[in-house]
């Protein structure tokens, strides 16, 4: 506090939070109604009052490095109790974004996810690399086969014949080529942000006597995530809200949903390759039956969110939500429909669904890291950081 | 005129079933007043009997009713002198029956026992009495020669307005302005703040329009490079010397002696000869104020525009802004003239200035106060130049530290829409320093809305300097009145040229001067604009008022004016210098010369003079008096244990009224004060309430606005008079061995009603305290 901060307000980062739906940003006046009503503030420097006089100046590294924009929930109480019309919530999801994009390397990805005019790019990069995959799968099968038979392996999953399998379409090592791959670099991305963000907000909370602990101790951060899971399993924080309480179910059925949909990927993926036991499973297998309740979960969850969202009239919704929502929707119903149009033989419509059920993983997973849904990491882990500093309510 | 008398008595309101009404019509019959009551004296009724009464000759009538506060209008009669006796209000409802019980038939008759309230009423009847054997009906005061012209000095927006808004009233016009140019500021500013919805951008500034318009008006006529030598004489016959400024003239306005040169080396006081002498000498080369100057022109009234100038802000109080030292660190008004020039660019190295730091506060030392003179326009100016920055540079950036940010009404629009442009950042905040930082500036500020200590790069420092009224430095009016060319108590308004700022504004200190525009207080250029007609009407209330020879104000339409029986003069000048108005000058031997339409009938000369040779028709030393020596009272031989009198004087404006309203909220006070209203606290002679004493009354008090620097006195200084001259009057008082605390003085604003019964009693129970006045019966 003893050195006078300068304060160089950043006007191409006013914009790009206007763009990114926090246009009220400069409509505050400073009364700290929102902190007051805020249900999950902390007592002690408590939010958004402070982050929209920050924001209306455009100080952008204050913003970005301030772990208080992961603690809102956005229940928007703030927004709606504003007396000057501003909406602290989705000043606060804008800053959010563009924190995320900030964190994530390369940046220019980040941008692209942000920016609507590069939705065809960022879609026709996997429509492209799965057609040639689809090619190569279909069309030179044998050729495959003969390689890999050359190294010791099995190429075809397919299974036997007249049984549709994607794998005759698709071939599970493609598959799991694009996508092993994909997730470590996912990792990777996390953590290179990860590792700048603990050390921004921790450096952000020393400055601004967020926290007396000086030292940032990795350890106690991890005890800290561990110690607040319950919270966000249970969704503890979204029903202290008083507006958009009912949002919780819906984002409970979709956590849920990519949680148990994690956990099949993964059995899947031990027992075709450690147990050589290829699909299409039984419907009557447990583990494929958690697999349609999460598929069928997700649907849903997702159209309550959509459905909730255009109902709200105070809240702004920008393209940031709507892609990752789109994205959502469209994961689970084409997966649902690839499975249903598998079952019901029509070969050709269930191959071009499982094509498109993919370019849609690929839009999830790889842009994991740049989207809203780094959320996830994000806010877990300053959540986590918050419970390690004693920075809660 | 021969009077012919009548006392008609009301019944209504609760007066007929308090009151023995037979007492109260013998006490007239006594007096030899023939008496008629009526149960309804107001209704159609009622004045149809007064009204055959005026028509067989009745000519003086004594109403005893309601207060005069109420039904003035029906009981108002062409050449009649009408008094009305407040038996409602101050009698009857604020001496309720339960509290003062009326006598039985037996105690009547045992005649030991008295009613207080009966008293009182049948006091009021004898006062009334004997002030209308005392009054006559008013006669106008008529000037010889007479105008309706009106002058306005200054050319700027309120100069111009003003004077289109009275050309279009079909008055002729002369304003004066001291440059060369109409339009004042206004007309060298860049851009002018929104006046309309939606409050988003700034408009070319109205000065140029105004200007089009005084110049097609036939009404107006145009001086620049004038400026005022001297206003004489008075409202409706002003001679006015123009001439050009820095120019010496033989009208150029006399100054009048300080205190010092009115005494000798000894400290002994000059005579009126000696000291006129010293002040021709001291006023070598100027005519004196009683000498017109044969070629000046003639006005009516005169409306005083003359604005203000920037604040300078220069010393130890402002050296942690950098103003003076660093060129880059302007004022607000050297900004908008860079602004008007062109593109905002650096005063030190002609640099685009795209980042630019406001200040309102000159902070420091945990003072949030902001500049002298600013306000709201501050604050607005403030924001229309932010916005110059952001028009010049779609890149630049303008910095508001405040400490107040003032936008009242539908201007706070312009405050929202100025706040949503991106480029606008603003926090209150104290300044602490600017200091140079390469060839930019860093300002330095705690205690900000952002949590912490802030600094910020800036190419430029702009502060929100004030506007200072031009009467600070110069009287501008220059009028040839004894009292001095200015208003005399400018230095309680931080030199704005004001007198009763609230409650009338417009209203100099001087009678037919009414100020208007950022003389008054800071204005922006919409404020002044009203500003300027309100004047404007004022004005021709003046000229027309004073053609009638009625007073303007706050008595407006009295016809009544003091009259002086100079014959008694004894030239001791009091009148002159007490009157708040400046009313009176006087000649080389001090006699003085009463200039009636500069005069506003509030008495205080009357109350000043010692000779008691000041008096209007209806209000005079006699009249006043006889209603004092008209009081009964009861003495130790009529009853054992007599009750008390008391005297009240009171304030019409406000006390009085605050009384009417006690009684209508049925408060109680003691019954054995006799209340007599009067003109303002300053018309009340000391004789009086030696008259009231002497006769044996046991106490005085006096009821009267605030005074002092926050006074409400309608009449400026009456309440602060009086209280002096009741200071004085305890040498009297101990000369007839009387208690100095049996005379008193309180305040009493209009909405003090609730208070009423406490100051009244508590002084009759001090009155009390000290026994009955010893001269009682002599």
């Amino acid at each position: 506090m003893s050195e006078r901060y300068m304060a160089e307000p950043d006007l191409g980062f006013i914009h790009e939070v206007i763009g990114l739906g926090g246009n009220t940003l400069k409509k505050c006046f400073q009364c700290a109604t929102c902190s007051v009503v805020c249900p999950i503030s902390p007592d002690n420097k408590p939010f958004p009052r402070k982050e929209m006089i920050a924001a209306s100046w455009g100080l952008r590294d204050k913003l970005v490095k301030d772990v208080d924009i992961w603690l809102c929930h956005q229940c928007g109480d703030c927004s709606t109790k504003c007396p000057r019309g501003a909406a602290p919530g989705d000043v606060l999801a804008a800053i959010r974004s563009y924190a995320i994009a900030d964190y994530a390397t390369p940046k220019a990805v980040g941008k692209a996810v942000n920016d609507p005019k590069k939705l065809p790019v960022l879609i026709a990069v996997p429509a492209i690399l799965f057609a040639i995959l689809a090619f190569v799968t279909v069309q030179l099968g044998d050729t495959m086969t003969s390689l890999f038979h050359a190294i010791g392996l099995e190429w075809s999953h397919g299974g036997e014949e007249g049984v549709i399998a994607h794998a005759n379409f698709y071939s599970t090592w493609f598959v799991d080529v694009v996508f092993v791959p994909l997730a470590g670099l996912v990792v990777l991305v996390f953590a290179m942000g990860l590792y700048r963000f603990i050390n921004d907000i921790h450096g952000q909370a020393v400055a601004e006597g967020k926290t007396t602990q000086r030292n940032l101790d990795y350890v106690g951060v991890v005890k800290g995530i561990i110690a607040v899971i319950p919270t966000i399993l249970k969704h503890n924080k979204f029903s202290e809200c008083t507006e958009n309480k009912d949002r919780s179910t819906a984002h409970m059925m979709v956590l849920y949903s990519f949680i148990a949909l994690f956990v099949v990927t993964n059995i899947f993926f031990v027992a075709l390759y450690l147990l050589h036991s290829p699909g299409p499973y039984s419907q009557w297998n447990p583990v494929k039956l958690l697999a349609n309740v999460a598929g069928l979960a997700l649907v849903i969850g997702s159209l309550l969110m959509i459905k909730n969202r255009l109902a709200r009239k105070d809240q702004a919704s920008s393209y940031k939500d709507w892609y990752l929502l789109g994205l959502v929707l469209g994961l689970g119903l084409s997966g649902m429909l690839t499975e249903m149009t598998r079952l019901a033989g029509a070969e050709a419509l269930t191959y071009f669904m499982y094509y498109i059920h993919l370019i849609f993983i690929f839009n999830l997973f790889a842009f994991l890291p740049f989207s809203k849904l780094a959320h996830l990491v994000y806010r877990t882990v300053a959540m986590g950081y918050s419970n390690y500093v004693g920075r809660e309510k | 005129m021969d009077k012919k008398y009548c006392v008609y008595i009301c019944t209504g309101c609760g007066i007929g079933t308090s009151l023995d009404i037979d007492a109260l019509s013998e006490v007239a019959k006594d007096e030899g007043f023939p008496v008629k009551t009526h149960a309804f004296l107001c209704g159609k009724e009622g004045v149809e009997l007064l009204k055959a009464d005026v028509s067989q000759g009745v000519n003086s009538l004594s109403i005893a009713a309601c207060s005069r506060r109420v039904n003035f209008d029906v009981f108002s009669f062409d050449g009649c002198c009408v008094d009305r006796v407040n038996l409602r209000e101050q009698v009857a409802w604020s001496h309720p029956r339960d509290q003062f019980p009326a006598l039985t038939e037996e105690e009547k008759a045992e005649g030991k026992k008295f009613d207080r309230v009966q008293m009182l009423a049948e006091d009021c009847i004898r006062m009334s009495m004997a002030k209308l054997k005392q009054i006559k009906v008013p006669e106008p005061y008529k000037l010889d020669t007479f105008t309706r012209d009106i002058l306005v000095l200054g050319g700027g927006v309120t100069g111009m307005s003003a004077a289109l808004d009275v050309a279009k009233a079909g008055y002729k016009v002369t304003i004066v302005e001291k440059s060369g140019a109409l339009g004042g500021f206004a007309a060298r500013m860049r851009k002018q703040s929104p006046v309309k919805s939606p409050y988003e951008s700034l408009i070319p500034p109205v000065a140029a329009d105004l200007i089009k318009a005084v110049k097609a008006n036939s009404n107006i006529t145009v001086k620049t490079d004038t400026v005022v030598a001297r206003i004489a004489g008075q409202p409706g016959d002003f001679t006015v010397t123009l001439k050009k400024p820095g120019e010496k003239h033989p009208f150029d306005v006399p100054f009048p002696l300080p205190p010092e040169m009115k005494v000798d080396a000894g400290g002994k006081e000059l005579t009126a000869e000696q000291q006129f002498e010293v002040y021709k000498k001291y006023n070598e080369g100027k005519e004196d104020i009683l000498k017109f100057d044969p070629t000046g022109e003639k006005f009516g009234s005169v409306i005083l525009a003359a604005g203000w100038r920037p604040a300078k802000l220069e010393g130890e109080a402002f050296a942690h802004l950098g103003i003076g030292q660093m060129p880059d660190v302007v004022t607000n008004t050297q900004f908008e003239e860079i602004a008007a020039r062109g593109k905002i660019v650096r005063p030190s190295d002609g640099k685009e200035a795209k980042s630019v730091v406001f200040i309102q506060s000159p902070g420091k030392g945990g003072d949030d106060g902001d500049f002298a003179y600013c306000g709201s326009v501050t604050s607005i100016a403030t924001l229309k130049q932010a916005k110059y920055v952001r028009e010049d540079y779609s890149d630049g950036k303008a910095y508001i530290f405040y400490q107040h940010m003032r936008t009242p009404g539908l201007s706070e629009n312009f405050y929202k829409s100025m706040q949503q442009d991106p480029g606008i950042f603003m926090t209150k905040g104290e300044v602490v320093g600017v200091s140079k930082n390469g060839s930019g500036l860093v300002v330095e500020a705690d205690n900000t809305l952002l949590g912490e200590k802030l600094k910020v790069r800036a190419d430029m420092v702009v502060l929100a300097a004030g506007m200072v009224p031009v009467t600070a430095d110069d009287p501008v009016v220059n009028l040839a009145y004894r009292q001095g060319p200015g208003f005399r108590d400018n230095a309680l308004f931080d030199q704005y040229a004001d007198s009763n700022f609230i409650c009338f504004p417009y209203e100099t200190q001087r009678t037919g001067v009414y100020a208007a525009g950022s003389i008054r207080r800071s204005m922006t250029i919409e404020e002044s604009m009203e500003d300027a007609t309100g004047a404007a009407l004022k004005a021709i209330q003046c000229v027309e008022s004073s053609n009638r020879g009625v007073s303007v104000h706050p008595r407006s339409g009295d016809m009544t004016f003091p009259d002086f029986f100079f014959q008694r003069c004894t030239q001791c000048k009091r009148c002159t210098e007490e009157c708040p108005f400046g009313a009176l000058d006087d000649d080389e031997r001090g006699t003085p010369k009463p200039n009636p339409t500069r005069c506003r009938r509030c008495g205080t000369c009357m109350g000043a003079c010692p000779e008691r040779i000041i008096g209007f028709a209806d209000y005079n030393i006699n009249s006043i008096g006889s209603m004092v020596k008209a009081i009964k009272v009861p003495s130790s031989e009529e009853y054992d244990e007599p009750p008390l009198r008391i005297l009240a004087l009171v304030c019409e404006n406000d006390a009085y009224p605050a009384i009417d309203i006690a009684g209508m909220n049925r408060l109680s006070f003691s019954a054995d004060v006799r209340i007599i209203p009067v003109r303002c606290l300053g018309s009340v002679n000391v004789i009086w309430i030696k008259d009231a004493l002497s006769q044996g009354m046991d106490g005085a008090i006096l009821l009267g606005c605030k005074h002092g620097d926050e006074y409400q006195c309608h009449f400026v200084k009456g309440s602060e008079l009086a209280s002096i001259r009741m200071t004085k009057i305890g040498d009297a008082l101990k000369s007839l061995a009387l208690e100095q605390e049996r005379v008193t003085q309180k305040e009493v604003a209009i909405d003090d009603y609730h208070k009423i019964p406490e100051i009244i009693n508590t002084f009759v129970e001090e009155v009390e305290a000290l026994g009955p006045n010893p001269f009682k019966g002599f």
